[in-house]
């Protein structure tokens, strides 16, 4: 004859002493510890699925070779023309370069959170009916891949300073600068990366290269890798509206005291706008955090309207695949 | 769920609305005497069964294009604008202008490599993902031709991606092309291509081996080969590095051998081979990459049936 | 079962397996699939294989529609070698799984199938025809411009099976088909695999299940499996009898002077106790007896009836209670489908990659809900009954 397995609540934590079985208050939930462990529980889920699939060598090396390779592109383009005559301006590009690649992994992570876990786990239904914080859930995954970004960052600028004669003095780092901007920079960064989520929980599967296509085009006008001055004047415009402008002539400022400026100069909308050779210190600050504020707002509202539609037009479980 | 209406005067699978065949029994479609009968297949039957999937494969590629246009501004306008941030490094560097044209074509060609390593390599992968892969194993077809029906509908793609990227940006920033050899260009061009999607293809029969290793391989494919393949600067430059790529990577010889033809009246640097031995290099890699694809996927769907990976998910 | 191709030996076997074992090699240990199987099912057959999870029925099922190879042993579907004739059976089979979450999203449901009938080399046009016909007869032909993304799991379901006829295969893998459908969609399911099937003589059907009573209506032959073995084989009637010692009726009279104490007494009789209700009312209020007996055999039947005569009793019903496929598969497994399998058991799901879908129990959907057969064949139903024998 046929024996069910008995259920046991107190195994299965249905009946634990401190909920005491089902209680109503349980539906209130309990605010920022519950975000708090959402988020954490998230960030380790996050790191697991991106550092476990290999071993520790080939994780490293997949961590830097990007950074690293991307960099060196630019470095070769330079040689090929200046014949490194221009060791400023290689310092210039190897520093705009690594902080590059900590932007690419950060607005990627949580739009590919969105398309591997509906598409490829089918678990972004499950994730979303759960009492967690959504949103916690979403940032919480991605910064494993930031993780991952930052370790490239500072692994491909300590290759820049050993082996391409990048000029760095740790003791002329201003630290204060350096945490304030990596601070808001950091939120501006995750801003986009939420508005890129918001795109593709509307999109098809194969959208894997749409946060990379976007940041590419934030290459264009953010001063990486040359001057804004070379840009046509409205397209100067749009970089100074964009907050990892700043950001990276923030980081430079403070790790490069003295070096190049991405915003000012001969011929920059800056200075003829404000009519001084670059920003200083306070000005990078304020215009971060303001532009970056505007980032985030603006990215919850699209945010809040993608998940409206998405729930309206039933996208969190379709799976897209062509 | 709507049932459909029970009418027992009708047996199951009659046809009966008009666009399927008139007094077709749908349970029956071409008869045959036996199992073995149907079993054998004529020369004929099968190329046509290789190129109609392949056909039918590309449908869902294109199709979703087509849907859902989003790729336009991500895939197409993005794009065109990463490539500009190089053109403009150049600027910044005050290079002669056939730098701003090398730029410009590697961008176009860097498109091809992305869909390969995007929508062709890591996909027999993603198929296992999505509970395709068995369905492939299961029906008659070769799978090459499921790889190339996936290489051509992400061809489409690629190639709207690739003439607009050289054509807006010929036109913006002013790039003048000097070819004398038109079909030697064309040639090699389509050479590349070939060898590329063979490449793809060997790819796509070894991730089928592997988890979530593909994707994060995928993804180690990008960068690093774009710089071995000198994308942005003539690949001469990288000296012994240079040479290894254009013995290996199709982009790197193809995109090398582009240059040197469509910018003919350049002070091209020197250090690599003339694009007819490059295109030679072409052909050869092509008759490897698509030999050994057809091996590797013999043997790694063998091996895969041994190790019963053909169906696990979420790896 | 009609279409049972008489078996001559110039006609191989629609499914063939010697021998086959199929070992996984995963941590922490190895696990054994499959442990020498040896199968035989002719042309025209309704096989069924039923077994708990993690049995080694999807595994086997692997094996014959060439997904996997054996580790030993040799499998053959109508004479081709599943190791090395892949093209050969992959032309003349197809198959279904429960839950089957195949296919591109963004296409419909008709350009799904077409993209389907394409690989197995239909041209274009009759692709879309056939596609037409096949829509219509799984009854989605309101669904045919639906995005496959938005299919119901009924809905899906009979797409996959649509997907599963296009080429005609002269036979069909069915891995738990009807799994989590309803009532009405697994009654349809049914229905198509019935009619399909009797289309063509000598077109054969495997499938595996949960569900007993599934088995019982469609199987010509069933065979019952767990870790790796086969451990019965036969018609589902054989299967019954395997575990059938005694017959078992239900009666219903209108009195009983003497109680089941009387019955015990004649000739022929095991066992007789008055239903439960029965004794739980005393019988009071009640205008009716109901009597379970256990009889040595059926011939006993007829003394029993005559002797009731003699007690005054009448007779208003009579039913015989037949054993049903889950008390053979419980006899034989030990355990019922709900029941937890063991470790090795899961590991082998493991390794097999969603081998099985998920447990089922004894209920059927889309079985009908009068049929006594099934009624009485719950576990409560009948430990009442047998309760009531003791």
């Amino acid at each position: 004859m046929t024996t069910e397995p008995a259920i046991r609540p107190d195994a299965a934590g249905l009946a634990s002493p401190e909920w005491g079985g089902f209680d109503m208050a349980r539906t209130r939930g309990r605010g920022w510890p519950d975000v708090r462990r959402s988020f954490t529980t998230a960030v380790r889920l996050g790191w697991q699925m991106e550092a476990n699939w290999t071993d520790p060598v080939l994780f490293f090396i997949y961590s830097v070779a990007k950074p690293l390779a991307s960099a060196l592109i630019l470095v070769v383009m330079l040689d090929v023309i200046s014949g490194g005559a221009k060791p400023e301006y290689r310092a210039f590009v190897v520093v705009g370069s690594a902080l590059w690649s900590f932007v690419l992994s950060g607005v990627s992570g949580l739009a590919w959170m969105i398309l591997d876990d509906r598409e490829r786990y089918r678990m972004l239904k499950y994730i979303y009916v759960s009492p967690s914080d959504f949103l916690a859930v979403v940032f919480g995954r991605g910064v494993a891949r930031i993780g991952v970004g930052a370790m490239g960052a500072a692994i491909t600028l300590a290759i820049g300073v050993v082996f391409l004669n990048v000029p760095f003095d740790v003791s002329r780092i201003d630290w204060p600068i350096l945490v304030t901007v990596m601070t808001l920079g950091v939120g501006s960064i995750l801003a986009i990366a939420l508005l890129l989520a918001a795109i593709c929980m509307q999109t098809r599967q194969e959208s894997w290269s749409y946060p990379e296509a976007a940041a590419g085009a934030l290459f264009l006008v953010s001063g990486v890798v040359f001057p804004l001055s070379v840009l046509p004047l409205p397209v100067q415009a749009l970089g100074l509206l964009t907050p990892l402008t700043w950001w990276v002539e923030g980081v430079r400022l403070a790790l490069f005291p003295g070096g190049l400026t991405a915003i000012g100069g001969p011929g920059s909308l800056f200075t003829e706008l404000t009519g001084t050779a670059g920003p200083g210190a306070a000005m990078i600050v304020l215009v971060l955090l303001a532009t970056g504020a505007m980032a985030t707002l603006g990215a919850l509202a699209v945010f809040r309207a993608s998940d409206r539609r998405a729930k309206d037009r039933g996208l969190l479980d379709q799976t897209t695949g062509s | 769920m709507s049932l459909p209406a029970r009418e027992p005067a009708r047996p199951p699978g009659a046809a009966r609305r008009t666009n399927a065949a008139p007094g077709r029994n749908a349970f029956v479609y071409r008869p045959t005497a036996s199992p073995q009968e149907a079993a054998i297949w004529t020369q004929r039957q099968v190329a046509l069964t290789n190129l109609r999937t392949v056909a039918g494969r590309a449908y869902p590629r294109v199709t979703g294009l087509l849907r859902e246009k989003s790729w336009i501004f991500f895939e197409i306008l993005l794009p065109f604008l990463s490539t500009s941030a190089f053109v403009f490094v150049y600027r910044a560097l005050e290079a002669p202008p056939q730098y701003i044209g090398f730029v410009v074509l590697g961008g176009a060609m860097t498109a091809f490599w992305l869909n390969v390593i995007w929508m062709m390599a890591q996909q027999l992968w993603w198929e296992k993902s999505q509970g395709n892969l068995e369905l492939y194993f299961a029906a008659p077809m070769n799978i090459m031709a499921v790889l190339f029906g996936m290489a051509f509908g992400g061809f489409v793609m690629s190639s709207s991606r690739a003439a607009a990227v050289l054509v807006i940006a010929t036109t913006v920033y002013g790039v003048t092309f000097a070819i004398d050899q038109w079909a030697l260009l064309i040639g090699v061009f389509l050479l590349t291509l070939a060898a590329l999607y063979g490449l793809g293809m060997v790819l796509a029969s070894l991730f089928l081996m592997w988890g979530r290793e593909a994707w994060h391989l995928t993804q180690l494919l990008v960068e690093p080969v774009y710089f071995v393949s000198g994308l942005n600067f003539p690949v001469g430059r990288l000296g012994v590095l240079g040479s290894i790529a254009i013995s290996i990577l199709p982009l790197a010889v193809g995109l090398d051998a582009m240059r040197q033809l469509a910018f003919a009246d350049a002070a091209y640097p020197i250090g690599t081979p003339s694009p007819a031995v490059e295109a030679l290099i072409l052909v050869a890699m092509t008759v490897v990459f698509l030999v050994l694809a057809r091996w590797t996927l013999v043997t790694l769907e063998r091996r895969a049936r041994q190790e019963g990976r053909l169906s696990v998910r979420w790896q | 079962m009609s279409g049972i191709v008489e078996p001559t030996r110039t006609q191989p076997l629609a499914i063939d397996v010697r021998g086959i074992r199929r070992v996984y090699n995963v941590k922490p240990k190895p696990v054994v699939a499959l442990d020498g199987v040896d199968l035989a099912v002719e042309p025209g057959e309704f096989f069924g294989l039923l077994g708990p999870n993690g049995a080694g029925k999807t595994t086997l099922i692997k094996i014959l529609t060439t997904l996997l190879l054996p580790s030993e042993g040799t499998a053959r579907i109508f004479g081709f070698d599943v190791s090395r004739q892949t093209k050969q059976i992959r032309r003349i089979m197809n198959m279904v799984a429960g839950g089957e979450q195949s296919g591109y999203g963004i296409l419909t449901v008709r350009e799904q199938l077409w993209m389907f009938s394409q690989f197995y080399g239909l041209p274009s046009r009759d692709g879309w025809n056939r596609v037409d016909e096949l829509v219509e007869a799984v009854g989605l032909e309101e669904q045919t411009a639906q995005r496959v993304s938005t299919l119901s799991t009924g809905q899906r379901q009979r797409m996959n099976f649509a997907r599963g006829l296009l080429n005609d295969p002269w036979i069909f893998f069915l891995d738990e088909p009807t799994l989590g459908l309803d009532v009405s969609a697994a009654r349809a399911v049914r229905e198509l695999i019935l009619a399909w099937k009797a289309a063509v003589p000598g077109r054969t059907v495997l499938l595996t299940t949960h569900y007993m009573a599934e088995a019982d209506e469609l199987c010509d032959r069933i065979a019952i499996v767990d870790h790796g073995r086969i451990l019965a084989l036969g018609t589902p009637d054989e299967l019954k009898k395997r575990v059938q010692r005694e017959s078992v009726f239900r009666l219903e009279l209108d009195r009983l002077d003497g109680g089941a104490a009387a019955l015990r007494r004649l000739p022929g009789v095991v066992s007789a106790a008055l239903a439960a209700g029965d004794q739980a009312d005393g019988g009071a209020e009640r205008r009716t007896v109901e009597v379970n007996l256990a009889l040595v055999d059926d011939g006993a039947l007829g003394g029993v009836v005559g002797a009731l005569g003699g007690l005054g009793s009448s007779i208003l019903a009579l039913r015989k209670s037949e054993p049903s496929l889950e008390d053979v598969f419980v006899e034989l497994v030990g355990r019922g489908f709900g029941d937890e399998s063991t470790d090795d058991d899961h590991t082998a799901d493991a390794a097999n990659g969603a081998a099985d879908k998920g447990a089922g129990n004894g209920s059927v959907p889309g079985l009908r809900a009068d049929d006594p057969n099934v009624t009485d064949t719950t576990d409560d139903a009948r430990e009442r009954e047998a309760e009531a024998i003791r």
